[in-house]
């Protein structure tokens, strides 16, 4: 009797402790979008003195180029993702069904960048780009993002490639279906979950790189991180919040395609698109 | 013709890995004062000796430590906590993960505004307590960002880490729960003792690789310590950026040699996450 009001009592603490980790994720996010349409809100005031459209007005009136970049910047990632699905295919399909010299090596080395400071690897590579032309240019900025994205596609499109193996593919193939034919009819249905979601994974990982894209770029190439950066910067919470409200959502219709794949594929979670 | 495939397949793979290792070789030479445009072509040691004895790069160095090991450090305990009330909860599927992975996916830049309107002294914070009556005035709420004790950069960096800790350990942790750690529970062992003994160990390896990760990434990350950081001490690559932009060009060594310090503790993590690696696979082996 005594265990079992112990057991209660912890499981009271522990629901209050999880109601407090969920309520710390949800709130902040919930700020931005009552910031995003706050008029006046000085201290000490818990909720805005009056709203107003400022915000909205800034993203969506036509004036502030917000929403000419924000277009810009989903298809530069675009892009980056579309190459990162097809060099990532190519990777893990060598890395799974080919051992050949140096596979260690390579194995390890599509990793680096994710351990590798960011910052270290733009600064260099800005001298370097600087030298082929690649610098203050959309190519430069493309090829930066997809180093960055590339580890998270190999690892998802190598996940995926040694799950379905080429059994179907050599059957095809035996049958006297031509590599092409392969190629539409078996390879890329089967893979189709994973070419998803490494795509919405690398289309994530550009669309939020902020100094990546401002030393290649060097200002020239606005994304929409870029943009939003001086605002968040310049103490206007109001339109501060407006560009993150934005930003969130982009992020997250690309995040709910990127689980809704995943969940139909595999049974178990997928806490190895990170490492 | 058919050993020429899979090198074929890694063309593109390799020349995106050439270009990277190119960027951080580039940093090396360049940390050496080997500069050939600017006529710096004499290697020498004297960039690291100075950024090794000047008490503002010394103080950047000891402050990214600082906020990487405490940040990750308790993002890694908290994490490993959370996971376990979820796993004990029934809860490690469904719902309530969808809403811990979101974290993930917002950008840093974001992740400061969120901090800055809830913990700046005319946040949301300070107002709840002001209303509730504990503090008396907007300065009586202590200043956490831009704040030389960088608070404000590991709540942010905090925010979105234990969340990825959760990610990472969460479903070994569910997986050896339901297996060993029942069986503990029914040869006698407490359910605490069961976590302890059982379940933590088991999920010490993924923990440690979610702590390198998440401490390296902090550590050679730029957009936080820059939009919440203190004008005095600067983490590492806010410092070695504005070396790196500095008017006058000779200023670049100094920042390529910051830059190549930041990637001397990174390579040190690899090899520990390397080898991490390779003691589970002998342990799956085994």
């Amino acid at each position: 009797m005594k265990r079992t009001m112990h057991i209660d009592r912890l499981g009271i603490i522990s629901k209050i402790l999880l109601i407090g980790f969920i309520f710390s994720i949800l709130s902040p996010l919930v700020v931005i979008v009552v910031w995003s349409l706050a008029g006046r809100w000085a201290w000490p005031h818990l909720l805005p003195e009056n709203f107003s459209l400022r915000g909205m007005q800034e993203l969506f009136g036509g004036y502030s180029g917000a929403m000419e970049t924000l277009f810009f910047s989903i298809g530069l990632s675009l892009v980056v993702a579309l190459l990162a699905v097809i060099i990532g295919t190519m990777t893990a399909r060598a890395l799974v069904f080919y051992d050949f010299y140096g596979k260690r090596v390579i194995d390890l080395s599509t990793f680096l960048p994710i351990i590798i400071p960011g910052t270290v690897f733009a600064m260099g590579i800005n001298v370097i780009f600087i030298e082929m032309g690649l610098s203050d240019s959309v190519a430069g900025v493309i090829v930066a993002h997809l180093i960055c994205s590339l580890p998270y596609a190999i690892k998802i499109m190598t996940d995926i490639t040694q799950a379905f193996g080429r059994k179907l593919e050599e059957q095809a193939a035996v049958l006297g279906a031509s590599f092409r034919q392969t190629m539409a009819f078996i390879t890329l249905p089967s893979l189709l979950p994973g070419l998803i979601a490494s795509g919405c994974m690398a289309y994530i990982v550009s669309f939020s790189q902020y100094f990546l894209t401002l030393i290649i770029g060097g200002g020239t190439v606005m994304t929409f991180s870029v943009k939003m950066v001086p605002y968040l910067q310049s103490g206007d919470r109001t339109l501060a919040s407006a560009y993150s409200l934005v930003f969130v959502c982009s992020t997250l219709l690309v995040f709910i395609i990127f689980e809704k794949t995943i969940k139909k594929f595999y049974r178990d979670e997928s806490r190895y698109y990170f490492a | 013709m058919r050993k020429a495939v899979p090198y074929i397949l890694l063309l593109p793979v390799m020349l995106l890995t050439l270009i990277f290792i190119g960027g951080i070789v580039n940093v090396i030479i360049q940390s050496l004062g080997i500069i050939p445009s600017l006529g710096l072509y004499k290697p020498t040691l004297s960039y690291y000796q100075e950024v090794l004895s000047r008490p503002d790069f010394l103080s950047s160095i000891a402050f990214s430590l600082y906020i990487s090991f405490v940040s990750s450090l308790l993002a890694a305990i908290l994490g490993v906590l959370v996971c376990a009330l979820l796993v004990g909860n029934g809860l490690a599927k469904g719902k309530i993960m969808q809403i811990t992975k979101i974290p993930i996916v917002i950008p840093h830049t974001v992740v400061a505004l969120l901090i800055i309107n809830i913990f700046s002294q005319s946040g949301l914070l300070p107002r709840l307590l002001y209303a509730l009556g504990l503090i008396s005035a907007q300065e009586s709420f202590p200043s956490l960002l831009f704040a030389p004790n960088g608070i404000g950069i590991i709540l942010a960096y905090l925010w979105k880490e234990i969340p990825f800790v959760v990610f990472f350990v969460i479903s070994i942790m569910a997986n050896i729960s339901t297996t060993l750690g029942e069986a503990a529970q029914n040869l006698g062992a407490s359910p605490g003792q069961s976590f302890r003994y059982v379940i933590l160990p088991l999920c010490m390896p993924a923990v440690k690789n979610a702590f390198l990760i998440i401490f390296a990434f902090s550590l050679g990350a730029y957009d936080l310590p820059f939009l919440l950081g203190a004008t005095a001490p600067k983490a590492l690559p806010v410092q070695a950026f504005i070396e790196y932009t500095h008017p006058d060009l000779l200023h670049r060594p100094y920042a390529m040699a910051l830059n190549s310090i930041m990637f001397f503790i990174s390579l040190i993590i690899v090899v520990f996450y390397y080898r991490l690696l390779q003691g589970n696979l002998k342990k799956i082996e085994r």
